[in-house]
């Protein structure tokens, strides 16, 4: 049974450790800093921090087998680590885990948000998510390309072979749809044309876009003009340009600005729909 | 005179037409007033119109795939198809309710609704807690049960109120995609 002097003397070693930890890692000595982070997990392997810095360490090193280890015992410690998910779901994209990866980015994502909306580690994570996400659309569409495609062929085979043996009759007549044989190919076509839709890269509606940047929305919040922007990009206007609404030039305070829900969940089933718009330019 | 001129339209079966001439009427009737009471009068039967546009038009469209799909003759599909025949069956079908699928009514987007009528949204208004209602039916709220937002319970006035232009604009957008929406009953 270790007294409790001799707990907060580790405790305190630990902490040097992980500082001296931080110094070499500053200055991009990534073996140091991994052998001074094993040391304090050594001496504290409950603190949750010692194990994302080692893994921050091993992500520089691109040793991703080492990240995910470090990470899942960062998580068990600690379910609301931020940069545990983050680079687990980094790792796990690496293994081509992409679905099991992109759920952990998106862990990392909420529960940055909910700490810290405009921290710099936001950004970073969804645009990973969104690389991510694209990924996951461009397989998934590829393949039903492909099957739309042969199937598409197939039906305007069996609807020409039809056409040919109708035609071959000797009296000539119309099949029982009554609609011409140039029209059916014609609808197939149309048929085969929506269905791909969803999967053709075109332009996001305008109400889903800034008005500043014309990039679909990640955050949109409205001005009492009833504008809708997003939310980074008019903070920066408000504190580089001015006081006041981009496009109605009326006075304008941060305080006024309204977190547009309704927008937001139109995005979010937007891009469910049409995963090429993940894609950011 | 618009809305007469629509109306009459209408009666001639002249949809097109007749649409054409009642959005007018609405347009200049919310340039003056609007909460006119005329305002909601045009707008039943500006949207009675676009659905019987809508109904028109989907049932052509709908007659077609529904022939075209029971004419291919599914046997004639070779073998050297690389997906098995249960699944090209399965993957048809897909394809023939995606093509049909604008034309099914089903549920609009929630985002789409007012939160307290659930109906889809004509005139919305977001409050500073965020959440988007249909004007008239919070204005009534705040005049009949008390000033606070019904969702969040926040305090609100209506001089808070501000008109959600791109929530507008999506509603729109659905509507023309989606004709069956104009049916309010």
């Amino acid at each position: 049974m270790v007294s409790g002097s001799a707990l907060s003397a580790a405790a305190k070693q630990a902490e040097q450790l992980r500082k001296d930890g931080n110094i070499y890692f500053k200055k991009d000595r990534f073996g140091a800093a991994i052998d001074a982070y094993t040391e304090a997990i050594t001496l504290c392997p409950n603190v949750p921090v010692y194990w994302t810095n080692r893994a921050l360490c091993h992500r520089r090193r691109n040793d991703w087998l080492k990240v995910e280890e470090d990470c899942r015992r960062a998580i068990q410690l600690d379910y609301s680590s931020v940069k545990a998910h983050y680079m687990l779901g980094l790792a796990l994209l690496q293994k081509q885990e992409l679905d099991e990866g992109v759920k952990e980015l998106q862990k990392a994502l909420d529960l940055g948000r909910g700490a810290n909306p405009k921290g710099y580690m936001v950004d970073e994570i969804w645009q990973e998510l969104a690389k991510a996400k694209y990924m996951l659309w461009e397989h998934a569409s590829s393949k039903r390309s492909w099957e739309l495609q042969s199937l598409k062929e197939a039906c305007e085979t069996a609807l020409r072979e039809k056409h040919f043996l109708d035609d071959s009759q000797p009296e000539g007549f119309l099949d029982e749809a009554g609609i011409s044989h140039m029209k059916q190919l014609e609808v197939l076509r149309q048929v085969f044309r929506k269905a791909g839709e969803a999967d053709i890269p075109c332009e996001v509606p305008d109400y889903l876009c800034c008005k500043i940047t014309l990039d679909i929305f990640c955050d949109p919040v409205i001005t009492p003009s009833g504008v809708t922007y997003e939310r980074a990009v008019i903070l920066d206007h408000l504190q580089k340009v001015g006081k006041f609404d981009p496009i109605t030039r009326e006075p304008l305070d941060q305080s006024q600005l309204v977190p547009n829900l309704a927008i937001k969940e139109a995005v979010q089933a937007y891009l469910d729909k049409h995963g090429w718009a993940y894609k950011l330019d | 005179a618009h809305c007469t001129l629509g109306l009459a339209l209408l009666q001639k079966q002249e949809l097109d037409e007749g649409v054409n001439e009642l959005q007018k009427a609405l347009d200049l009737g919310r340039g003056v007033n609007p909460k006119g009471y005329m305002i909601d009068e045009i707008w039943q039967e500006l949207a009675k119109a676009k659905y019987l546009q809508w109904e028109h038009a989907s049932s052509k469209r709908s007659w077609e795939l529904h022939s075209l799909k029971y004419v291919i003759p599914v046997r004639s599909f070779s073998d050297e198809a690389i997906i098995s025949h249960m699944k090209q069956l399965e993957v048809l079908s897909l394809v023939f309710k995606e093509a049909g699928e604008a034309d099914i009514p089903g549920e609009v987007h929630d985002y789409l609704c007012c939160k307290i009528t659930l109906d889809i949204l004509r005139d919305p208004v977001i409050t500073p807690s965020g959440v988007t209602y249909e004007r008239t039916v919070i204005l009534q709220h705040l005049q009949k049960v008390g000033k606070f937002d019904p969702v969040t319970r926040e305090p609100l006035d209506h001089s808070q109120l501000v008109p959600n232009l791109a929530i507008k604009e999506a509603v729109q957008a659905y509507l023309d995609g989606h004709g069956w929406a104009y049916n309010t009953n």
